[in-house]
């Protein structure tokens, strides 16, 4: 370890010395306070581990909470306090993977309104239960606990919630989550098992609120659902946790220590206003702070930073793959984009998919890759049915691809976007051996000096490079290039036919589709081309190209060659 | 030397002033956290903070609290606890250990005067709690000795109810019985202790349902309860669905002989809201009208807040506060565990007449009460003085 | 007569709930803003009818010809000012979708909080036409009969206009695909503000005519959006149809849990039935696959 990294982890011991002396200094009232200041920064904390890097705005904090507080109210004569703590954390983890199982694999924002009423939900079922069954709604909680046990539990809880984020920060699975947040597809065609990641990573922040909400409810002596339900405590969360950041494992605490102090003083003043003040704060935040506090001190101390170069490797492809498709047929409405289509593709061949615009050429390729199901037909792999497999498992099997409209990872580095192609494959690099593959791939499609330049502020050129860094990272047999060529001068176009060259050379299978002839004559052995949906010829480009039927499809009845 | 001496001189003068009671106190500084805002703040708003401010003004205008020789009057801090019991202990202890008040006045509606009862015994407070009613006071009782109970358990409520409608089978009632119960706290106890009173008493419950706390719509409930044909149709609701099912119940033309609704129906807004169809409505609740002291009373509440007090909790909550005032004077000082004592042990003149706790609990709690003629005279439980006969069958809902 | 019972019943509280709705499938399917301030403006309306009702004798349905322009131009100026720096800063639908819950979150707060101060924490209700209609035996309040009448009527004329006029095809070019609409000529700013417009008058209408039979107060808002959310989408973005008919058939379901299970269960019953059409049809009842 580092001078430096020695004192900073020094500094943060004696912070949380100095934290958990407090109980002696101060009178009740400020523990009272600092025991909300601890609770909110677990809970805010715990929820950015989450919707941080997913960008997944979760609002069930509530019903978290009230399992947890829930749990203690039920269990606090039966058990040990820090047994049903834990108990109540297993509970949270249990409830996040059932709910995170039938709703993770929804975008975004179907999951924000399943958690909109997520604990108006578990509020009623607990309610209902509590009604008919045990014929009590509120439970009393006499714990012999005060309030300074309760604030070293809830700092405890603090310290775990920091180590678990800084711990996953590091590791693939943090990645994999800023790659999720970044653009979901991509992630997806770069083997993430996205809804896995979403719901580890929602248990293990549940897993943290639930605790919370059973170390704090022996302050209130009485629990029944409207209390520990409460939907103002999912709002708060979430506005705290902006306001810090939701980006940085640090961020959160900056957004917590100021609202619990407002509300504090607002409570006790103003009540009338607390609810008004929250909007505008809130508004404030998304106009004018979309990245938090933290987001904007780190803006501010901005600096660039340099990095090595490394020597270029050789990156050996496997050969031999095969594709076919039978009777393909795709429907959307009344519109058929892909219509009775049959081909094959030997193994080191590179094939155009050629046609005029709307022919179905990218539908084609979006049932290829997984991102569309077919409705009639099959896909075949080596042999296998692909038809039915989601685009990560896909992606694992050996099939990679760019996209027609460029998609990198705006917010990472170039080296970071390669990485995260290497990072989950089926034979998975990570640490140093990543590092100096992705930098090696770099190389190989000219980016080398971009390394550690933010995807998102390459040129349109250098970023349909990197997506073919990304796509070659996965090290696939078959590799799908939706209009790679697109756009490019004469000079670039060469530069770009060269490297598809060089990558046949290398043992890969490749897929073209373009609108480029000059590429097409150059590069494929192979064209079929499509039409409204249908396959119309079939051969090598110099015969495909002056049949008649292509040369009326792209032109018209009237011309012919 | 000299430093010496400055020295022992500045820690004697500080030893003096700590020991000493410091400043000699001219006012008694009297603290509350209630809800302003949120569901409870009706409630609140008609039970408790108009009897705070009333008894607060009148004990002033008086000159004060003759505490041991000396009158001192009252300085109020009050706080919002926006119904959220979280708010209601940071206030409490707040009021504690900031304010630093000499007495607590306690919060509105049972959930939150349960949550803060620790609390406040914590800092050694004496709780008069009066707006709660729950099964659990006894038990409060023995945990928290300095806390006093004004509304009794949910069970007499149950009890008072079933002996009303027992003595109507006299007069002609049925005995089926439509029951509804809102799922909170107040509701579930009285329900749960109303079934097995029934039973005993020979009523069959045609209809028997909870409904959420949130509910908007009553009108699935009415019409389920009417079908089923009930001679008695008893609501244990809060305010809104007390105001909730009784529109539905007019609008259906759903007319049982006995409709009895909970809280709210004692609240003279419910009188001025349905007007005439009030005449026969039973609820919880109930006043002896007809004493001197009740109608100096009310008349008195309605000429300082502008307000008419509610036809249960309000009387108590000052009576209460008269009990506390009497407490002090008795003791002659702002000693918190005195004035308990003095609480647990005397018997006191009061709006409501003689009271005395009896374990800390509150004896003679109106349980059921009914609209007759413009005032909603207490029915049950039989013995308390001035239980008055009851309208049966109740007149059908005029459109 | 209980299934019949059911059904009645179902069907009136699902055409409240249509009617709730109504303005949300036009917010999110075409103007792409998923309003989750929608059920604070809804009660803001109720209280204005209340208002009417309470201090100026304006009974409810007069109220509405002043409560659904002033709701429409408000609305209009909300799109206009708060939300457009949003539209023209997000770099995909998903990334507006996003950005708009996060800024009405924000509203929902400043309404509430302004609801609150103005009218206390307690319930009100207008109990206006509170007649009893008999229905083959069955007894119904009249205000809930106008109520589903209203949104029978309003999603039936709304469909008509949106297909049959020219102006009505553009909004529904927008909703399918705002940047081919652009292409033709179509200002889709100006039509997204108008749509988001009409439904927050069609959601004020939606108040005025709830505050005549249900109990609300200040903080019901979150309630109606939740609805009104589950309903929008499950019969299908920007689908006029599908909300209605997605709306009576939550209403049929509330009502048949409520009869025959637990009336403590009805919102359990919400959410069954909006992940089951989520994970069966992710595109709503109706909807059209998102490309």
């Amino acid at each position: 370890m580092t001078a430096k990294a020695l004192s900073g982890f020094a500094a943060l011991i004696l912070g949380v010395a100095l934290l958990a002396a407090a109980p002696f200094a101060v009178n009740d009232y400020y523990l009272g306070l600092g025991v909300d200041l601890a609770s909110y920064t677990v809970l805010a904390t715990a929820w950015a581990l989450f919707s941080g890097p997913t960008r997944y705005i979760s609002l069930a904090t509530a019903a978290f909470f009230g399992i947890g507080a829930y749990a203690m109210a039920t269990l606090w004569d039966k058990l040990p306090e820090p047994a049903v703590v834990a108990l109540a954390a297993l509970l949270g983890v249990g409830v996040a993977l059932i709910v995170g199982l039938s709703t993770l694999r929804l975008r975004g924002v179907y999951f924000v309104i399943f958690t909109f009423g997520l604990a108006e939900l578990i509020h009623q079922l607990v309610s209902w239960h509590e009604t008919n069954f045990t014929h009590t709604v509120g439970r009393y909680i006499y714990l012999d606990i005060s309030s300074s046990q309760i604030y070293w539990q809830l700092l405890g809880l603090a310290v775990l919630v920091f180590s678990v984020g800084w711990l996953i920060g590091r590791s693939r699975l943090g990645l994999a989550l800023r790659v999720i947040g970044d653009d979901e597809v991509v992630a997806r065609h770069v083997a993430i098992n996205t809804t896995t990641a979403k719901l580890v990573l929602f248990a293990v922040s549940a897993g943290f609120i639930s605790a919370t909400g059973a170390v704090m409810a022996p302050r209130w002596t009485y629990i029944d659902p409207n209390i520990a339900f409460n939907p103002l405590v999912s709002f708060q969360v979430v506005i705290m946790a902006l306001l810090g950041g939701a980006g940085r494992l640090h961020g959160p605490i900056l957004g917590v220590v100021p609202l619990v102090l407002v509300s504090e003083v607002l409570s006790a003043h103003f009540p009338q206003s607390f609810l008004i003040i929250l909007g505008i704060v809130f508004l404030v935040i998304v106009y004018f702070l979309p990245d938090g506090v933290a987001g904007l001190i780190e803006r501010w101390r901005a600096g660039t930073r340099r990095s090595e170069r490394s020597r270029a490797v050789n990156v050996p492809f496997a050969g031999g793959a095969l594709l076919e498709l039978h009777n393909v047929r795709k429907a959307f409405g009344g519109l058929v984009a892909v219509d009775d289509v049959s081909l094959a593709i030997a193994a080191g061949e590179i094939l155009g998919l050629i046609g005029p615009n709307g022919s179905g050429k990218t539908t084609a390729l979006n049932l290829i890759s997984g991102v569309l199901r077919s409705d009639g037909g099959e896909i075949r792999f080596k042999g296998r049915s692909i038809g039915a497999l989601p685009s990560h498992e896909i992606a694992r099997l050996g099939i990679a691809r760019t996209f027609q409209l460029v998609r990198v990872l705006g917010s990472m580095s170039c080296l970071d976007n390669v990485v995260a192609g290497l990072a989950f494959r089926a034979d998975p690099l990570w640490g140093e051996a990543a590092r100096e593959r992705a930098v090696a791939l770099l190389d190989r499609v000219g980016l080398a000096p971009r390394t550690n330049v933010p995807a998102g502020q390459l040129t349109y050129i250098d970023q349909k490079r990197l997506e073919l860094a990304r796509a070659l990272a996965l090290e696939p047999e078959l590799l799908l290039l939706d209009e790679w060529l697109a756009g490019l001068n004469p000079r670039e176009l060469g530069v770009g036919i060269d490297l598809v060259q060089s990558l046949r050379k290398d043992g890969l299978t490749i897929v073209l589709v373009e609108h480029v002839m000059d590429a097409i004559r150059s590069l494929c052995d192979r064209c079929v081309v499509m039409n409204a949906g249908r396959k119309i010829a079939d051969g090598p480009p110099a015969t495909v190209l002056t049949d008649d039927a292509v040369i009326t499809a792209y032109l018209g009845a009237a011309a012919h060659a | 030397m000299r430093q010496l001496g400055f020295a022992l001189a500045a820690a004697a003068a500080a030893a003096l002033y700590a020991g000493n009671p410091a400043v000699a106190q001219d006012k008694i500084k009297i603290g509350y956290v209630v809800a302003k805002s949120g569901p409870n703040a009706p409630g609140a708003g008609i039970t408790t903070i108009p009897n705070y401010k009333l008894w607060v003004t009148d004990v002033n205008a008086a000159g004060g609290i003759n505490v041991g020789g000396k009158k001192m009057q009252i300085e109020v801090v009050e706080y919002d606890d926006q119904s959220s019991t979280e708010e209601a202990v940071k206030g409490i202890e707040r009021l504690a250990t900031e304010d630093k008040v000499d007495l607590i006045l306690p919060p509105w509606g049972t959930g939150t005067n349960l949550a803060v009862a620790p609390v406040i015994a914590k800092y050694g407070y004496p709780h008069l709690a009066v707006t709660a009613a729950t099964d659990m006071a006894p038990e409060m009782v023995k945990r928290f000795p300095n806390s006093f109970w004004f509304l009794g358990t949910s069970s007499q409520g149950a009890d008072a109810l079933v002996e009303v409608l027992n003595k109507l089978k006299a007069k002609g009632l049925g005995t089926n019985i439509a029951m509804v119960s809102v799922a909170d706290q107040f509701g579930i106890e009285l329900s749960k202790a109303a079934r097995p009173a029934l039973d005993k008493a020979g009523f069959k419950l045609v209809y028997d349902k909870s409904y959420p706390v949130t509910t908007q719509d009553f009108a699935p409930i009415i019409n389920e309860a009417k079908a089923a044909n009930p001679d008695a149709f008893v609501a244990f609701s809060y305010p809104p669905d007390t105001f909730g099912l009784t529109g539905t119940a007019i609008a259906l033309g759903f007319n049982p002989k006995v409709f009895y609704t909970a809280v709210g129906t004692a609240f003279m807004v419910y009188k001025d809201q349905f007007k005439d169809n009030v005449d026969g409505v039973m609820g919880v609740g109930g006043v002896n009208p007809d004493t001197p002291e009740m109608q100096a009373y009310f008349k008195h509440h309605k000429e300082v807040t502008g307000q008419d007090a509610d036809r249960w909790a309000s009387p108590v909550t000052y009576a209460s506060l008269q009990i506390l005032q009497q407490a002090i004077e008795k003791v002659g000082s702002l000693d918190k565990q005195k004035i308990a004592d003095a609480i647990k042990a005397g018997e006191f003149d009061t709006v409501l007449g003689k009271v005395k706790m009896v374990n800390n609990i509150r004896q003679d709690v109106w349980w059921a009460g009914q609209w007759q003629g413009g005032e909603f005279y207490g029915l049950g439980p039989t013995s308390i003085a001035g239980a008055k006969e009851p309208l049966f069958p109740k007149p059908d809902w005029k459109k | 007569m209980v299934a019949f019972d059911i059904v009645l019943s179902g069907v009136i509280l699902g055409g409240t709930y249509a009617l709730i709705a109504l303005g949300l499938t036009l917010q999110y399917g075409v103007a792409r803003i998923m309003n989750l301030a929608y059920g604070e403006l809804l009660i803001a309306a109720a209280f204005g009818a209340y208002w009417l009702f309470v201090a100026k004798a304006v009974s409810p349905l007069t109220g509405l010809i002043v409560v659904i322009p002033v709701a429409f131009a408000l609305n209009w100026l909300i799109y206009r000012f708060l939300l457009t720096p949003l539209v023209r800063r997000a770099k995909s639908r998903d990334a507006l979708e996003a950005d708009s819950i996060l800024a009405t979150f924000g509203m929902l707060f400043i309404v509430q909080g302004g609801l609150l101060v103005a009218f206390g924490g307690q319930y009100y209700s207008d109990r206006f036409l509170q007649s009893a209609v008999i229905i083959l035996g069955d007894t119904v309040e009249a205000n809930k009969l106008v109520t589903a009448a209203f949104a029978i009527v309003a999603s039936l004329g709304l469909y008509l206009a949106l297909t049959h006029t020219r102006a009505g095809t553009a909004i529904r070019a927008v909703a399918v695909a705002p940047g081919s609409a652009r292409l033709v000529g179509i200002d889709v700013e100006r039509l997204s503000a108008f749509a988001f417009a009409l439904g927050g008058a069609l959601s004020a209408a939606g108040g005025v005519l709830v505050s005549m039979s249900l109990l609300f107060s200040a903080t019901s808002g979150v309630l109606f959006t939740m609805k009104a959310l589950i309903i929008a989408i499950m019969g299908g973005a920007g689908n006029l149809l599908g909300s209605l008919v997605a709306g009576l058939i939550l209403g049929i379901a509330e009502i048949a849990v409520a009869r025959l299970i637990d009336p403590g269960l009805t919102i359990a019953i919400n959410f069954v039935l909006f992940l089951a059409v989520l994970l069966i049809r992710p595109a709503g009842l109706f909807g059209r696959a998102a490309a």
